[in-house]
């Protein structure tokens, strides 16, 4: 999938990364974020060596614990120097460690391209994006990236290879968010055992999203729920406009001073129901304020991982609103 | 510039900024913002009050304000600062009245001038002198009548010329205002002169109330044409008197020295008088020109079945039947006129009381049309000839057309420029709603 840039679009783009400068500010990034691992909730079932805890116990040099030996156990596995010494014939266990592919779903949809001129919700976006690839590439995890997009869908399968970051970096460049279109499907064709990002701000189809992450989490999948906001949707203008909907234009709302209250309340309500909803379904969900610098929401999202899933209540507290 | 009445201005001035106000704060539709959140924000009206740091619609706003502006600038009056030379005057000096009046007509004329005014002398032509000085009015004087009219038309140029020098021209008239000066065209020609025309009369106007005199009437008791005059009121300034019965040698000779005799017979037909062939009837009398020159002349008609026995001997015919024959004659005699009237009056019945027929016997007892000397004319005569302002509406159209705009067309150009800019105002507003939509 690729989105049709205009020329506005480009000069947009191109001076909101400001080319080098964009660079620059992702390689500080991965700076920031070297060194952060992002283990799985649960172990896996993978068979291929990684960093992961895997449910199999094979014949790893990390020695876990001793068992005597049944019938059916492979000889190559007794020890045979404990045999000659008790004359007990034991095999050595060890906990295996595999990979867990990581797909990372990025919404891509006009609600993202927000505000008009900065585009701060999508570059944080992609910078969690970015972030979260390099800290799964760093456990030779294979990686994939779907971008969900008003006119389609872009996907690059799960690679280990060492260009793979790169490969996400600029699949995200090139996309221009805009138009309107449901995440949940994008998530029909992912293994079940897979462990899944997304980044959105949940104003699409966040109740079907939730339920297809539910079920992934059910068979044995690994659901992480990015929640990104913008400081001006957290904070709007406080002079008098008329609030758009970018995604639907019929959805307009005058927005003045005595309307502003009703606003900050409905919206605070909306995030912890959808915080709390997610959670519920054992889902990890982490508040990302697109003020935020995007090295601290990896940590948190991977700090989420090592607290198995737990309410991210540091991050609800962070939030000023 | 200054304002006759400043507090139109200032009202004006007042709702000028009321409309800039009301354009900085107005019902608006607040502007568009992409908000991917505003499904949270409460439903509203579209439309709110709301404040601008700038005005929008300012071609609207520049037309309401000039509007505004143009009407109270208009009700307000202009007047813009005069300048060095405020008034320019147009002085007529009359010097056709020879050598009796002239030095009351000097000593006046010379007080009226000043240096950069226009003289126009006036004898038997009215003529502009070129270059006028102090010296100028000192000239002979004519005993030639002279027509105020054509002084008039002749000031009237000169005062169009002066007006390009001057802000303001007036016509001071410097006469003794004789009726044979005047005609019906004078009151016309002052009209066309929108300034103001000011006289200066160098004799003492007329006692008209001294002057007047009861017309005399000589007739039996009872008669009707003695009781229509004192109904009437009936004077005059000259002298007249009513004969019912028959001329004396003695009224002939009050005539000759100008009196003027009506000779009205109740009865029988005076000798010289022709009786008619047969009489009839005519039912209806009109006096048509038996007034002087110095009196206006008023047509005066009776409808009443008269029986018509004889016919006035020949003479100037100041009284006509329905049917076109003469009713009344004057005749001169020596300074004065003997007029004779043959309509028989019926002794019985209202006839004579009758408005119509007051008024008919009143026009019939004139003074002689030809005959008197010239008087002045009264000073409500005067005033109504050559008033000192007219009003604008009785200004004749382009008069005193020149290359400067008279004040009191400001205003009205003022009032059509805004209605120009209401008209412009309601296309603008109208394209700014249909934009909108």
């Amino acid at each position: 999938m690729r989105e049709r840039r205009t020329a506005r679009d480009e000069d947009r783009q191109r001076g909101r990364d400001g080319g080098e400068s964009s660079r620059e500010t992702r390689g500080s990034l991965l700076d920031e974020i070297r060194g952060v691992k992002w283990p799985a909730l649960r172990s896996v079932a993978g068979a291929l060596p990684g960093a992961h805890h895997s449910r199999l116990r094979g014949a790893a040099p990390e020695l876990s614990e001793y068992r005597v030996y049944r019938q059916g156990d492979d000889p190559k596995r007794i020890d045979w120097k404990l045999l000659a010494r008790s004359d007990r014939a034991y095999i050595r266990l060890a906990d295996d460690r595999s990979i867990v592919s990581t797909m990372l779903v990025v919404d891509a949809t006009a609600s993202m391209a927000f505000p008009e001129r900065s585009l701060a919700k999508w570059r944080v976006a992609c910078d969690i994006v970015i972030g979260l690839a390099a800290v799964a590439h760093t456990s030779r995890d294979p990686v994939g990236l779907v971008i969900v997009g008003g006119s389609g869908m872009r996907q690059l399968p799960p690679r280990t290879r060492r260009g793979i970051v790169g490969e996400v970096a600029r699949a995200l460049d090139d996309i221009v968010p805009g138009g309107s279109r449901p995440i949940a499907p994008a998530m029909a064709g992912m293994q079940s055992r897979m462990r899944i990002a997304i980044v959105s701000d949940f104003l699409g189809d966040a109740a079907d999203l939730r339920r297809r992450a539910g079920e992934v989490a059910a068979a044995g999948g690994e659901v992480h729920a990015v929640h990104v906001v913008a400081e001006e949707e957290l904070d709007p203008p406080s002079r008098s406009i008329l609030a758009v909907d970018p995604e639907d234009a019929s959805l307009a709302r005058p927005f003045v001073a005595e309307s502003r209250a009703v606003y900050l309340e409905r919206f605070a309500a909306w995030r912890d129901e959808l915080a709390s909803s997610w959670r519920a379904e054992g889902l990890s969900y982490t508040f990302a304020p697109a003020s935020e610098p995007a090295s601290r929401v990896v940590r948190r999202v991977t700090g989420a991982a090592l607290g198995g899933g737990r309410p991210d209540t540091a991050s609800l507290r962070s939030d000023p609103r | 510039m200054s304002f006759v009445s400043p507090v139109f201005a200032w009202l004006g001035g007042a709702l000028a900024l009321a409309v800039v106000a009301l354009h900085l704060l107005a019902w608006r539709r607040p502007p568009t913002l992409p908000l991917p959140t505003a499904r949270f924000a409460p439903e509203a009206p579209v439309r709110t009050v709301s404040r601008a740091v700038r005005p929008t619609d300012l071609a609207l706003l520049a037309l309401r304000v000039l509007l505004i502006v143009l009407v109270s600038a208009a009700l307000a009056g202009p007047r813009f600062s005069s300048r060095a030379h405020a008034t320019g005057r147009v002085i007529v000096v009359d010097r056709s009245h020879g050598p009796q009046g002239w030095a009351s007509i000097n000593r006046a004329a010379r007080a009226a001038f000043r240096p950069g005014d226009a003289v126009v002398l006036l004898d038997s032509a009215a003529r502009e002198v070129r270059n006028p000085t102090l010296d100028s009015i000192v000239t002979t004087t004519t005993s030639e009548t002279g027509s105020m009219s054509a002084a008039l038309v002749v000031s009237i140029r000169a005062g169009v010329e002066l007006r390009r020098k001057r802000d303001s021209v007036e016509i001071v008239v410097v006469s003794p205002f004789e009726s044979d000066e005047m005609d019906a065209a004078s009151a016309a020609i002052r009209r066309v002169w929108p300034g103001t025309v000011r006289t200066i009369r160098v004799d003492a106007p007329p006692n008209e109330t001294a002057s007047a005199r009861r017309v005399s009437v000589r007739s039996g008791p009872g008669d009707a044409i003695a009781a229509a005059l004192a109904l009437a009121g009936a004077t005059s300034v000259g002298a007249v008197r009513v004969i019912r019965d028959a001329i004396t040698p003695a009224d002939t000779t009050w005539a000759r020295e100008g009196g003027a005799i009506v000779m009205w017979p109740a009865a029988a037909a005076p000798e010289g008088w022709q009786t008619r062939a047969g009489a009839d009837t005519a039912f209806a009398v009109t006096v048509t020109s038996a007034a002087s020159a110095s009196h206006t002349a008023r047509r005066a008609t009776v409808v009443a079945p008269f029986a018509r026995r004889v016919a006035p001997p020949s003479g100037r015919v100041v009284a006509r039947w329905a049917d076109g024959e003469p009713a009344a004659t004057e005749t001169a005699l020596g300074a004065g006129c003997i007029r004779s009237v043959a309509i028989t009056v019926p002794s019985t019945g209202d006839l004579a009381l009758t408005p119509a027929f007051r008024l008919f016997a009143e026009q019939l007892a004139r003074p002689c049309i030809g005959g008197g000397a010239s008087m002045p004319v009264s000073d409500s005569v005067l005033s109504a000839i050559l008033p000192v302002s007219v009003v604008p509406d009785s200004v004749v159209a382009g008069a005193g057309a020149d290359d400067t705009r008279s004040p009191s067309s400001i205003p009205a150009l003022m009032l059509g420029a805004a209605i120009a800019a209401a008209l412009a105002e309601l296309l603008v507003r109208r394209g700014a709603a249909n934009a909108t939509a």
